[in-house]
């Protein structure tokens, strides 16, 4: 009978027969059904995955599936690219052809490459920055929240100031007296954008913390550790999951700017950096270079950026069509 | 509220304190000093150009041996007094450069402030007005997803296709080179046409925002018993419309607009980059590329302290137009 159950992968009854197992009530009996059960949560997770793929809507599966070209673009540039991305391969703009699938820049490098290496480095920065400033920020804020009194009033003052600040400009401003490189690009990135998960993650643990079942834990000796870690995180998670897509389009947006003004970093080619090269070319606009020399990372941008947006705007959506969490940049 | 207008104002004093000092302390804390000159061909190698006496002489007669907190006195005295620094790369006061380029930036940011309002309150009420039909719908998901695009990215496409492609506007600047205008007429024609690109652009970058708060407003605002009672009276729909909610609903609008430039300021520096417009977006590029760090500076004061400007008085013009906020 259970055996049955199992084959089907009926995680609920499993993860229950788990649990005794925990328990050592059935420990005997249940070690032989492991092999089923570990397919079993396989199954079932895949199917978690499949359910939560369909929930979205026809804009966040395309957002979904686009992503997900890219990120496999940037694991697989050097299987998909012939030549790579910084050496000279061939002549100076070279039209789109056989050879160069999409032609090559005034140095003779293949666009095709400079396209798939340079999603890594759109891509990096965006999941870098968004992830620290995303859980850096959410975890000051939880803490601020918790603790409240001083901690938290100064905490405030310090997210009101830097959500003041103009951010772009400033941006523009560091980056040029700390000098191009991808890891100070981040390091202000997240500087700028740890402020909003902080401040969202403080209020909702404000609002959490009164909850009765925290206090009924907290009446239960919980230590705040395991309460932060146990019954508040997993709360926060889903809206800072929210907010860290945005951060990482905002990021995004933000490593394009400054590699088009010229502060990118100049050793590697970000999306950017290609915008930059060609549009500083003397006479892009004169002849037909820039039709295969810019619009194809112009195309490439506007489309990660589109992905994001329609992800973002969909797992809002999903995890909560009351919350309103305000895109803002 | 008083003690709220009093943090409002608090805030905005600490976030100018909070630029000024990065402003000060940024090239002090860069390695090195103004009186050395590194080598180009290997990093960290320092060839000194003048004598240890003659040097120690000039960090004297600059002030920067004084301690931190004096110099930052200095500096904040300068400010007051306009001295911004002087330009490496144009050899005259930063002020100046700023005033030469500074019209030009605001011609744009203010004509796109102005376009993208009016055309958002727009769209905006017909959107609401159609509500639960296919046309707001369609409208509704276009607005979204074109404000995911970066303004600058807009800002090329809308070059490449109309400038470059169709030839219909200019590619760079902000006036036709060595014109002769035969009257002011054909002058400012000319100044518009240049500055037409430069202002859809950034103007089409902001209207998403304005056009969801005014139809999100407007569907918040017919739900009340005020327009209903309007209803009742027998007033036409058109005077329901405008002078019942969209007067309710324009004034998160007009906190928007406020905000809307400074986001714009920020936007503006790559803009005109893209366009080679000569404002002071655009002078900020090049400051970058020639490593002019007083100019770069000046410009970020500019920028930072009209971004503040434009939030201290939406908040005073919010308090004269709903007198509720004033206790």
């Amino acid at each position: 009978m259970i055996k049955d159950i199992a084959a089907f992968g009926n995680a609920g009854i499993l993860s229950f027969i788990q649990a005794l197992n925990v328990n050592g009530i059935v420990s005997g009996t249940a070690k032989t059904f492991s092999k089923f059960s570990i397919m079993a949560r396989i199954f079932s997770k895949f199917s978690t995955i499949a359910e939560t793929f369909s929930r979205f809507s026809t804009e966040g599966k395309i957002g979904i599936l686009g992503i997900t070209c890219i990120v496999l673009m940037a694991v697989f540039a050097p299987v998909i690219t012939m030549y790579p991305p910084q050496k000279i391969t061939g002549d100076s703009l070279e039209a789109p052809g056989p050879g160069h699938i999409l032609g090559t820049d005034d140095l003779g490098m293949d666009i095709w490459s400079q396209i798939c290496y340079g999603a890594r480095m759109s891509l990096t920065i965006g999941l870098a920055v968004a992830f620290t400033a995303g859980f850096g920020g959410g975890a000051l804020g939880i803490l601020a929240g918790y603790m409240g009194g001083y901690i938290d009033q100064g905490l405030m003052r310090v997210i009101d100031v830097t959500m003041a600040l103009p951010s772009f400009p400033l941006l523009i401003v560091i980056s040029a007296f700390l000098g191009p490189s991808i890891l100070n690009v981040i390091f202000i990135l997240v500087l700028f954008s740890w402020a909003k998960p902080a401040r969202i993650a403080r209020s909702q643990t404000l609002l959490l913390k009164k909850n009765n079942y925290i206090i009924a834990a907290r009446n239960y000796g919980a230590k705040p550790f395991y309460l932060l870690w146990r019954h508040i995180f997993p709360e926060v998670m889903p809206v800072l999951l929210v907010l860290i897509i945005g951060i990482s389009s905002h990021a995004i947006i933000a490593e394009a700017g400054l590699a088009f003004l010229g502060l990118g970093d100049p050793t590697s080619k970000s999306w950017g950096m290609m915008l930059n090269h060609a549009t500083g070319f003397r006479s892009i606009y004169f002849t037909p270079y820039w039709q295969w020399w810019l619009l194809p990372p112009l195309f490439m941008l506007i489309f990660l950026l589109l992905c994001l947006a329609f992800i973002s705007r969909d797992m809002e959506r999903i995890l909560d069509p009351k919350l309103k969490i305000k895109k803002g940049f | 509220m008083v003690k709220d207008r009093n943090s409002f104002i608090f805030r905005l004093s600490l976030t100018l304190f909070v630029i000024l000092a990065i402003n000060f302390f940024l090239p002090r804390m860069m390695p090195g000093d103004p009186f050395s000159t590194t080598s180009a061909d290997e990093a960290g190698e320092e060839i000194i150009v003048m004598t240890e006496e003659q040097r120690l002489y000039y960090i004297n007669y600059y002030g920067l041996d004084r301690p931190l907190h004096e110099q930052f006195l200095v500096y904040i005295k300068n400010l007051m007094t306009g001295d911004l620094g002087r330009s490496i790369y144009y050899k005259m006061p930063v002020s100046d450069v700023i005033m030469l380029h500074l019209p030009w930036t605001m011609l744009i940011v203010v004509g796109a402030t102005v376009i993208s309002t009016i055309s958002g309150v727009v769209l905006g009420t017909l959107s609401a007005m159609n509500r639960k039909k296919g046309s707001d719908k369609i409208m509704m998901t276009g607005m979204i997803a074109f404000a995911e695009i970066p303004s600058f990215l807009l800002g090329l496409i809308l070059l490449l296709i109309f400038s470059v492609h169709l030839r219909l506007f200019p590619l760079a600047g902000a006036i036709t080179p060595f014109a002769n205008y035969t009257g002011p007429a054909e002058q400012a024609w000319d100044i518009l046409y240049h500055a037409f690109l430069p202002v859809v652009t950034l103007s089409l970058a902001q209207l998403t925002d304005v056009y969801l708060l005014t139809r999100n407003t407007l569907i918040t605002v017919t739900t009340k018993d005020y327009i209903r009672t309007a209803r009742a009276k027998g007033l036409g729909e058109k005077t329901v419309w405008t002078r019942h909610a969209l007067r309710n609903a324009l004034l998160p609008v007009v906190t928007r607009t406020g905000f809307m430039i400074g986001i714009m300021m920020g936007g503006v520096v790559l803009v005109e980059s893209v366009f080679s417009y000569p404002g002071i977006g655009m002078t900020l590029r090049s400051a970058v590329v020639g490593r002019d760090y007083p100019l770069i500076q000046g410009i970020l004061l500019v920028i930072a302290v009209s971004i503040l400007i434009c939030n201290l008085l939406v908040d005073k013009i919010y308090g004269k137009l709903d007198p509720r906020v004033v206790i």
